[in-house]
């Protein structure tokens, strides 16, 4: 035996699979480089530049801050911000507490009703409001403050749209209980006052503390029920607009929009910061808990329940009736006059069937791209360093706010000197746009699958000399499909009720029926918006529908060893 | 080892992770149809080796080379292995029967071979009517015997091994033990296989790897590992053994403790070390008489208490108060006959054969002493050279 030593440095013998997985996962990178980060950045030298493009420093902001119609919108945002997370996640804490932990009946049906905001486009529940409580709004008296176009108005409407997503959050946090530390606790004769304090608050305790800093953000970045319903209330998201639209100052809404990602930042971050320490939490030997009956308790909390979903139900009810009546209040006849679309701003039905298009192909690209990048970030081994980057890109798009996003794109996409300087105005940014929009949601939760997945599935196949494509197309997505369905549904809902992002990328020939609900209601024509507005969430119900078929139906039959 | 070729040649392999290192310069050689098993605490780096054989990790360092071709920077899919991990790591979606067959698909064949093929390896692991289940409506056992056919359908020429049995309930586990002996022996490929389990290792392997801290502690028989370990990690991770921390006075005598006793062999030249021996190879006696004392350790110890183990009882005794209590096996029988009760005290012998000392690593001295007195022996005999000098 000789004892040569030998250096290796790294793998000379490369083949062609290794080159295919490095091609994907640079492939990867550069989309989220060129949709993601490059406009960002496109926007941020924008911000210290002035218009003719020259360098200008820090002046724009010095601008900006010495105007105070400008500056007041911070304040306006925080306030929104504030009052709305602590409306929203207080009465979802209590319904979440129901759901998981009470004895109370019809559990199943209150989960049902209270995730129909997902379904609807952010401008409902202010079109709504302005139904309810506007100047000819049928409870105006009950509105205790002069005017719903203003602050009252926004928090109301964002309550209701950022409800499910904080409920969501909530009711995970709680289904984490461990049945032996309640025992432990009755054991030694613990007051239930006492146990709530020191079992079930800690326990939830890193959900509840995300769900603050999500509901937060969602609030504080939107755009639609500001836009609808915000009067001369002015927030960070709506001067964005009015900046580029209105006044063609795109400098400055470059700075609103550099201000407005300050929060969002800073709030991603330590929201990321929480979700680190949840893992880690619940050991796996935790025996889960089965909620007790106790009649008063859970009729307080059935009650409180009922009124909750009764806000929402009467929020989409209102929505739904205002779309049929003929003329509000004058004919109260019903009719489908108002969904002539063809008649009014917008776009039209054209704009519907737009939307439709830009749905369908945004869940179908999004959801290989989305697949595939987590894919690549998760189950194989060549490049490390592009992988971890990989990761990280893919968690910035939660941070951004989608009219921040759509600006970005406008910088970076309409400048002459672009490559791709030809996609503008197409359907193609539309798309491109949307789906990084979107994008974390759905890389976590192919990430999330991905990695219940066994992880040496990859190194048997390359024992076995089967190529990772084949066990990929065999084994991995097989057993991915459930959530690749997830995906592609969620892409496809919000694509059809976003506006924010897509607000200044749409074109003559690329209207989008949600922007055209803004539109009309700019216009005055509120109900055909109302009826628009309906039509979107009824589509994205139909979409959640047929995911629900096929996840039954198909899935039994392509998933027989799923059973025991 | 020059009468045959090794199939396997692993030359000085060096693997870290950040500052960690998993792999210090190993060298090791397999010959053709051996069993060898990885044997060492979690993070002693077994596991990471037998990955960089698979070509699943990339070492820094060092070359491998797999019946005389190099494949130190072949990935995984140019090597020749088949390889079966704790988790089994069955598709659950495919059948049993596509599971054994995976690795065939590529390999042209006709689909009446093919099935031949899967059929005769579930004769094999004797599992012959369990092609159309899946995975899950299996049993753990089941499942490994499962992925051992996969891993054997394409013929390897190296059979990998990743702690095959650690999932499985103990019943299971002996029986599988038996199983892979089997198949292995039969087949006649050469495997390797990690564990933490020393039982496992000891039933099974023709030769054993202990590892730790990335190092090789010592490459033996199982019964060469057990009577003489190389070192005092080996000897208290195989088996269990007493292990008394001991000064050194002259070269033939130690404290014990406040005790001084004579050993029968020549010590080396160091300042500390530990004295060590089985529970199994101390006699107890009630009287001193016929013990020589230069062929046996002899000294006075209290018995303090009194386990029973099934076949034999594990008496507790006791030295010094300054050290940890020592323990003896002792036959059922001669507990009956001899019948020793709690606090009396008894004569302990320990022949000169069974005893190993292990000179103290940080004094230098003593190591050198050690290689001096075993000079031209192999470096893993000579801590037993000492012992029994």
């Amino acid at each position: 035996m000789s004892a040569t030593l030998t250096r290796t440095g790294g793998r000379s013998d490369l083949d062609y699979e290794t080159w295919l997985q490095r091609l994907v996962v640079a492939a990867g990178v550069l989309f989220l480089l060129v949709a993601l980060l490059m406009p960002l950045l496109t926007m941020l030298v924008k911000s210290v530049q002035n218009g003719a493009g020259e360098f200008i420093g820090l002046s724009n902001f010095v601008d900006y801050f010495g105007n105070p119609a400008l500056t007041r919108s911070i304040l306006h945002s925080l306030n929104i911000a504030t009052w709305t997370t602590l409306i929203v996640v207080s009465t979802a804490f209590v319904f979440a507490y129901a759901l998981t932990r009470s004895g109370m009946v019809a559990k199943k049906g209150f989960r049902l009703l209270s995730m129909l905001p997902l379904f609807a486009p952010s401008l409902l529940p202010a079109l709504s409001m302005i139904y309810l409580f506007g100047n000819q709004g049928i409870l105006k008296d009950w509105l205790p403050v002069d005017s719903i176009y203003g602050p009252v108005g926004i928090v109301m409407g964002l309550s209701f749209w950022a409800f499910p997503h904080a409920l969501m959050i909530l009711i995970t946090a709680f289904s984490n209980s461990d049945a032996r530390l309640y025992e432990a606790a009755k054991s030694m004769k613990t007051p239930p006052w006492r146990v709530f304090l020191t079992v079930t608050l800690p326990s939830v305790r890193y959900g509840l503390i995300n769900t603050i800093f999500v509901i937060f953000t969602l609030t504080i970045t939107d755009f639609g029920v500001a836009k609808v319903i915000g009067g001369q209330y002015n927030v960070l998201a709506t001067d964005i607009y009015k900046q580029v639209v209105g006044q063609q100052n795109f400098q400055m809404g470059a700075v609103v929009s550099v201000i407005l990602l300050l929060p969002a930042l800073i709030s991603f971050v330590v929201e990321r910061r929480v979700q680190r320490h949840q893992s880690a939490q619940l050991s796996s030997r935790a025996v889960p808990m089965q909620p007790q009956k106790s009649p008063l308790r859970d009729g307080l909390l059935a009650l409180f329940c009922t009124l909750t979903c009764g806000f929402l139900l009467l929020v989409i009810g209102m929505a739904v009736y205002a779309s049929f009546i003929t003329f509000w209040p004058y004919n109260m006849d019903l009719s489908l006059n108002n969904y002539r679309f063809d008649m009014m701003d917008g776009g039209g039905w054209a704009s519907y069937f737009n939307s439709l298009q830009m749905s369908a192909w945004t869940a179908v690209i999004g959801t290989t791209v989305v697949f595939l990048v987590a894919y690549m970030s998760e189950k194989i081994k060549p490049m490390p360093t592009a992988r971890k980057l990989l990761q990280l890109l893919a968690m910035l798009p939660m941070a951004v706010p989608g009219i921040v996003l759509g600006l970005a794109y406008i910088f970076f996409f309409n400048h002459p000197q672009n490559p791709l300087n030809g996609i503008y105005g197409t359907m193609t940014i539309l798309v491109l746009n949307t789906l990084v929009h979107f994008y974390t949601v759905c890389h976590l939760t192919a990430v999330t699958s991905l990695k219940q997945i066994d992880g040496e599935f990859e190194a048997v196949s390359a024992s076995l000399k089967v190529p990772f494509y084949t066990t990929l197309r065999r084994v991995t997505l097989p057993l991915a499909l459930p959530s690749v369905l997830d995906i592609s549904v969620y892409l496809f809902v919000n694509a059809m009720t976003t506006v924010s992002a897509v607000v200044f990328l749409y074109s003559a020939e690329t209207t989008l029926a949600s922007v055209a609900v803004m539109h009309m209601d700019e216009a005055g024509d509120i109900a055909p918006a109302a009826a628009m507005a309906v039509l979107l969430m009824m589509t994205s119900l139909v979409a959640k529908g047929l995911h629900w078929l096929i996840s039954h139906q198909i899935l039994q039959r392509t998933q027989r060893w799923r059973q025991r | 080892m020059s009468n045959s070729t090794p199939y396997l040649q692993i030359q000085h392999l060096c693997k870290s992770f950040g500052s960690f290192t998993a792999l210090d310069d190993i060298s090791l050689e397999i010959k053709e149809g051996e069993f060898i098993c990885f044997l060492g605490p979690s993070g002693c780096g077994k596991t990471t080796l037998l990955r960089a054989i698979a070509g699943l990790e990339q070492q820094e360092e060092g070359r491998i080379v797999q019946a005389g071709r190099d494949v130190s920077t072949l990935p995984p899919q140019k090597r020749d292995f088949g390889i079966v991990f704790q988790s089994y790591a069955l598709f659950p979606n495919l059948t049993v029967s596509e599971n054994i067959a995976y690795g065939l698909t590529n390999v042209k064949m006709p689909r009446r071979e093919r099935q031949q093929r899967v059929d005769a390896l579930l004769e094999q692991i004797h599992l012959p009517d369990i092609g159309d289940k899946f995975p899950g409506q299996l049993s753990g056992g089941q499942q490994q015997r499962v992925a051992l056919a996969r891993a054997l359908a394409t013929e390897p020429g190296l059979l990998l091994l990743d702690e095959p049995l650690s999932a499985l309930d103990a019943r299971v586990r002996l029986h599988l033990r038996n199983e892979i002996c089997t198949l292995q022996r039969k087949l006649g490929i050469t495997t390797i296989m990690v564990t933490h389990d020393q039982d496992e290792a000891l039933t099974m392997a023709d030769r054993i790897v202990v590892m730790d801290h990335g190092r090789i502690a010592q490459v033996g028989t199982p019964e060469e590992i057990y009577q003489h370990p190389a070192t005092e990690f080996v000897a208290r991770f195989v088996g269990s053994m007493n292990l008394l921390p001991a000064e050194v006075l002259d070269r033939r005598h130690l404290m014990l403790g406040s005790k001084e006793v004579q050993v029968p062999m020549i010590l080396p030249v160091c300042d500390q070390g530990t004295l060590g021996f089985r529970p199994e190879s101390a006699r107890l006696q009630a009287a001193p008489f016929g013990l020589n004392r230069d062929d046996n350790l002899v000294f006075q110890t209290r018995l303090e208490q009194v386990h029973f183990m099934g076949a034999f009882v594990r008496l507790e005794m006791m030295l010094d108060q300054e050290l940890p209590p020592l323990h003896v096996d002792m036959p059922l029988e001669q507990m009956h006959s001899q019948q020793p009760a709690v606090g009396e005290w008894l004569w302990l012998s320990v022949p000169r054969e069974a005893l190993k000392f292990y000179p103290a690593e940080q004094s230098s001295s003593g190591t050198l002493g050690a290689r001096d007195m075993g000079a031209g022996m192999r470096m893993d005999v000579a801590a037993m050279q000492v012992a029994g000098a």
